[in-house]
């Protein structure tokens, strides 16, 4: 379910790409392709397998079996071009310098640097600019992360959950730069367990879940794909549970006491069918399912399938 | 890749206690080791003093103390708090960061060197001419960095909890069987025959035939230069190899 026309370019793929750690698969087979100017988030529990993907992206990790390509060449050799910027979620600092000397180095090494202090502007740490790097609360390490991503101009930026840490002010300061990256058509991929950023942000979802690819697609496609509306009602009436469990179109049912939660790929054939059963459902609500749920539930039904 | 060289440098002179300590440390060994012994000739130096043989040992024992700890520790360091693998996301080729470490240990092993010499002149009276004080400094100076790149490759290869026991074992290893604590001529022929090719033997016979009013022989210098290339070289190649987490 690509909703992009893949362009005659990809900026990276993975063809068929597997990495283990003993005996966990972090990455299992995982094909995928980005394209210029494209917002993609990666979704997934803990433990599967986005940072491990974005070490391999970034060749931190070479795949046991598979190819990984960024621009047409090696993720290394992508690298020493200058075409990627990259935030890790371990990324450490280094010590006994300050702000402005730690990123005046990633500009200094970048092949296609922007100016120090624009760099220090954009990620809102000017102010610190002459303060030393062990002293930085956890906010303002990672703003000095994102400075360092951004030192120069990438045509794919790769962030592991950026924005964990970051106050309200940082994280919409952080979202509106990369917003204006991705304007410039650039391609932005990035981990996260927020998934409101990833509804407000991504132009692309993807699922990831024991390092294998469940769901690829816009968020509202995420959204369809996970039994897209919830209906809720109370009963009054004595209803037997078999019969509400046959209704069409049902993905889930819930009861608890006389409230009953559905999730339905239908909503609409399965509250006509309800009207059939000849119990009339009092509260009756249909809504759509947040990108939270429908990441739950796919997570969930994956999780059932494979125990 | 300068800018890299000169943060390096930059924070080391910061870092003032691994200063102070790297700095006095070799001189404070000096006097406590050649301190209380006589002008004696150390036999099998070929006349040179109990003084003039320690000042060149302890300088360059000194010299590859402060080099060696100090980088393999600070790379697991640095290894394990993830500032390489940030550092590898640049375009930093696998020489720039092992110079830039090489050119931080050899601010630090310079007045290490210099240090020892001013007490060797001024408590055990040791008298050498002009040119051999400065050819001295140059050659412990300059054979430093091979254990600067040492150091470099043993941070990348012991991790965390690891690197202080290994360090320790090579650094004293290295110490004892190249001679730099005791004339190795007090050691069994066999012994010797090995020793001769460990490239802490070339660094303190550097020294010496200085002291003894020659050029350094040219075989100790191959030994160390050949030692500094396969170090810097594997250490380089490891810092583009790591892969594992940080
Ligand atoms: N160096 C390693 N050695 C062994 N196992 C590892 C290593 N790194 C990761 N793993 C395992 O691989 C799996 C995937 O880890 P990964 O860090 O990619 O997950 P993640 O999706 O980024 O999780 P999180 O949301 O917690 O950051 C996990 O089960 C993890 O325990
Ligand atoms: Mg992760």
């Amino acid at each position: 379910m690509k909703t992009t026309a893949p362009p005659a370019t990809a900026v990276a793929s993975f063809a068929d790409v597997s990495k283990a750690y003993g005996r966990v698969r972090a990455v299992d087979g995982l094909t995928l392709d980005l394209h210029p100017g494209e917002t993609v988030a990666l979704l997934g529990p803990n433990g599967a397998g986005k940072s491990s993907t974005l070490d391999l992206l970034l060749g931190l990790r070479t795949p046991d079996s598979g190819r990984i390509s960024v621009f047409g060449k090696s993720p290394q050799a992508a690298i020493a071009a200058g075409h990627v910027g990259a935030m890790l979620q371990s990324g450490g600092l280094m010590e006994g310098v300050r702000v402005r000397e730690i990123v005046g180095l990633a500009c200094d090494l970048h092949p296609k640097p922007y100016p120090v202090d624009e760099v220090m502007d954009r990620a809102g740490i000017a102010q610190i600019a002459d303060r030393m790097v062990d002293k930085l609360s956890g906010g303002q390490e990672q703003r000095v992360r994102f400075a360092l991503a951004t030192a120069g101009a990438a045509d794919l930026i790769v962030l592991d959950e950026p924005t964990t840490g970051m106050d309200v002010t940082a994280r919409q300061a952080f979202w509106s730069t990369m917003r204006e990256q991705a304007g410039q058509g650039r391609a932005v991929l990035f981990a996260t367990h927020y998934l409101e950023e990833a509804d407000a942000i991504a132009d692309r979802v993807l699922v990831l879940h024991k390092g294998r690819l469940l769901a690829d697609g816009t968020a509202a496609e995420i959204k369809a794909k996970a039994g897209a509306r919830r209906i809720a009602f109370d009963l009054e009436c004595e209803i037997d549970e078999a019969a509400l469990r046959g209704l069409p179109f049902l993905a889930s049912l819930s009861l608890s006491g006389t409230t009953v939660r559905i999730q339905s790929h239908d909503a609409d054939a399965t509250v006509h069918a309800l009207y059939g059963l000849g119990c009339y459902p009092r509260n009756l609500e249909v809504s759509g399912l947040g990108l939270e749920q429908a990441f739950v539930a796919i997570t969930e039904a994956e999780e059932a399938r494979t125990s | 890749m300068n800018t890299l060289i000169k943060l390096e440098i930059t924070r080391t002179l910061r870092n003032k206690k691994f200063m102070f300590f790297s700095v006095v440390y070799p001189a404070g060994l000096f006097l406590v080791i050649a301190g209380p012994q006589g002008d004696s000739v150390v036999s099998g130096t070929g006349g040179l003093t109990m003084g003039a043989f320690y000042m060149v040992a302890m300088a360059s024992f000194g010299a590859l103390t402060a080099v060696l700890m100090g980088n393999s520790e600070r790379i697991a360091k640095e290894r394990e708090k993830g500032w390489v693998r940030q550092l590898r996301l640049t375009a930093l080729p696998g020489r720039g960061y092992v110079l830039a470490k090489i050119a931080s240990a050899a601010v630090v092993s310079l007045p290490s060197i210099i240090v020892v010499f001013l007490v060797a002149v001024a408590i055990k009276h040791v008298h050498l001419a002009a040119w051999q004080w400065l050819a001295l400094t140059g050659v412990i100076w300059a054979g430093s960095l091979c254990f600067a790149a040492l150091g470099v490759a043993i941070g990348y290869l012991a991790n965390g909890d690891a690197v202080r026991p290994i360090t320790m074992i090579i650094y004293f290893g290295l110490s004892i069987l190249g001679g730099l604590w005791l004339p190795t001529t007090s050691y069994p022929q066999w012994l010797q025959d090995i020793t001769t090719w460990l490239p802490t033997h070339a660094y303190a016979g550097l020294g010496q035939a200085i002291e003894l009013g020659g050029a350094p022989h040219g075989r100790d210098v191959a030994i160390i230069v050949g030692y500094f290339l396969v170090f810097a070289a594997g250490a380089a190649w490891l810092y583009r190899k790591d892969t594992r987490k940080a």
